[in-house]
């Protein structure tokens, strides 16, 4: 097995969780275990080798199974048709082998149409969960008798599926988008008043002292010491608000969908149109990471000094 | 000077902690700080000196007794009053230069103004290398030092400092002594001083208080005449002076005493 590991050098602050930072270099000469112990890149080619080559053993017809595979294409597509569904999601196709009539991608909509589409309701979503849930945040950390009366509530409702609530909210806001995005906001905006609420509760007392001997008023306490001092943990509440809101993107998308990465994954699956089904997988994962990996670099660039004052 | 320009520690006593177990930080404390006085307190870690500045700054207030300053009662922080932190306090989301100019900013000083200013003390503690860097890129002494620009440069008539100098090397510390004995002889500004060293306190202050163990009281308060405003003599001079040399030892005694 050859692992290509050109131009693949460890970068000490990307990837998902190497929170342990591998050593900066590693030589490209160096025997592959030592390679495995040192670069978390290297690890992670080999797992997504090994992952591929199961899926593969799993999926190609074999003449001792009488030339069919472990797993029915029903169950488990093999890797090309994954592929192949992935193409068609992106072109323009026939509708079927032989037929003149052709179709764009999937539903009427390219694959990347039915992501942007997604990353569009989850954007207003997350934007009204900052809008609202920031300032409610600073409330509740400020006077104690809406934080009594509301963070029962909050609590409440971050404990609910989403599944549970969004029949509900199609009664309420219709089956178009407006449910959708207030599904998303649901979802998104409890943990970003809970980290508002633990980030003033983490501020140190003589901050605020020191901003009001050098003569602050209450308002320039908020924006020069308050706001800064809380943007850590913000950030972090964002960034589980956004988790949260990708993966109740399906459930938003059950009616109506599309476009929605998430409502052609559901739609698929009904369809059995497994290798679809599978691809839209994928692009929600992957969009994830990356959308996460976003947020981590705005963290590092944003908040330098987190964790070291 | 009038006297109801004074800072007047009246009846003060400080306890902390829950009703049934609390404990007293600061038995009954009267003191007068008259305007223009550079008071140096001095006394046994843990005996009550922060206490009491943090009571004069307004960020406790007062279990029993009032502080007033020319007659009003002290019931917050204000900008009349700048503290330099016994462990530096600094913004981490600003360089160091905005650091220093925040007490303008919040004056409403224009930014050029400010720039000049924030030049001026950064020169002044040694910081100007440093100006656009973070606080945490700064070593315990430099933010320490960043602290006192800090102060300085927003100006208020009472500067209140908690042990600013114990965190630095031997040359540091005499030369913001001198810059800071100059800036009170030129300003004639109102210091609260505290340290550990019974000698910077004699050197410094125009005034030496020792305090007690808890709970703290002041056991100690004598005028100490080696700095006046108006006039400077040269700081090896005031150290070989004998009567420098005898307060210095009954400033001595007297903590050694107060254990
Ligand atoms: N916020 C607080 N809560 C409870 N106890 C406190 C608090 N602040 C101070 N104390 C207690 O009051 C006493 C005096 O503390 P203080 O900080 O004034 O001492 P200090 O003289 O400044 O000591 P050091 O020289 O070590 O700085 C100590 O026993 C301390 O434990
Ligand atoms: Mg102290």
């Amino acid at each position: 097995m050859v692992i290509p590991l050109e131009g693949l050098e460890y970068h000490p602050s990307g990837g998902l969780a190497d929170q342990h930072g591998g050593p900066a270099a590693v030589s490209k000469s160096a025997p592959l275990w030592v390679r495995v112990r040192k670069n978390h890149w290297t690890t992670r080619l080999i797992a997504l080798a090994a992952f591929l080559v199961v899926w593969w053993i799993l999926t190609t017809p074999w003449a001792w199974n009488g030339d069919k595979p472990i797993m029915l294409p029903l169950y488990l597509p093999s890797i090309p048709s994954v592929w192949n569904a992935f193409i068609r999601a992106n072109t323009i196709h026939p509708i079927a082998e032989g037929v003149d009539r052709e179709v764009v991608g999937e539903y009427g909509y390219y694959l990347w149409q039915h992501l942007l589409a997604t990353l569009q309701r989850i954007g207003i979503g997350l934007f009204f969960a900052i809008v609202i849930g920031l300032p409610l945040g600073l409330l509740m950390a400020s006077v104690k008798i809406i934080s009594v009366s509301v963070e029962p509530y909050i609590n409440f409702l971050r404990s609910l599926p989403p599944l549970g609530y969004i029949g509900l909210l199609i009664v309420w806001f219709g089956i178009d988008n407006t449910s959708k995005i207030w599904l998303l906001f649901l979802a998104a905006f409890p943990p970003i008043t809970i980290a508002t609420i633990a980030g003033v509760s983490g501020i140190k007392e003589d901050q605020i002292h020191a901003a009001q001997s050098l003569g602050a008023s209450r308002l320039q306490v908020v924006s020069s010491v308050t706001v800064p001092a809380i943007a850590p943990d913000l950030i972090t509440g964002i960034r589980v608000a956004l988790g949260f809101a990708w993966t109740t993107v399906v459930a938003a998308e059950l009616n109506n969908g599309i476009p929605g990465i998430g409502g052609l994954a559901y739609l698929s699956g009904t369809e059995l149109k497994t290798p679809l089904t599978i691809t839209c997988i994928i692009v929600i994962g992957i969009t994830a990471i990356v959308l996460d990996s976003i947020i981590k670099a705005m963290e590092r660039v944003l908040t330098p000094w987190r964790g070291k004052a | 000077m009038s006297r109801d320009k004074s800072l007047v520690v009246d009846g003060v006593r400080q306890f902390f902690g829950p009703k049934n177990s609390r404990v007293q930080a600061l038995s009954r404390t009267d003191l007068v700080i008259e305007p223009g006085q550079f008071v140096c307190l001095a006394g046994p870690s843990g005996c009550g000196k922060t206490t009491l500045l943090r009571l004069i700054a307004g960020f406790i207030n007062p279990s029993e007794g009032q502080i007033t300053v020319s007659g009003s009662e002290i019931i917050g922080p204000g900008p009349d009053r700048g503290v330099v932190f016994q462990s530096p306090t600094l913004y981490p989301w600003m360089d160091v230069a905005s650091n220093v100019e925040l007490g303008l900013k919040f004056q409403g000083v224009s930014k050029d103004q400010r720039r000049a200013d924030s030049e001026r003390y950064l020169q002044m503690v040694g910081l100007t290398d440093f100006a656009h860097r973070r606080t945490y890129e700064l070593s315990g002494g430099m933010q320490q030092r960043c602290q006192i620009a800090r102060v300085l440069a927003s100006d208020p008539e009472f500067i209140l400092m908690d042990e600013p100098f114990g965190a630095l090397d031997a040359l540091t510390r005499e030369r913001l002594q001198n810059e800071l004995l100059d800036i009170w002889r030129k300003t004639g500004k109102t210091i609260l001083f505290i340290t550990h060293s019974v000698d910077e306190a004699v050197f410094l202050g125009s005034r030496v208080l020792v305090m007690s163990p808890r709970p703290g009281k002041i056991v100690f308060d004598e005028p100490a005449i080696f700095s006046k405003p108006g006039e400077s003599i040269a700081a090896e001079e005031i150290r070989s002076l004998p009567a420098f040399l005898e307060l210095r030892e009954r400033v001595r005694s007297s903590i050694q005493h107060s254990h």
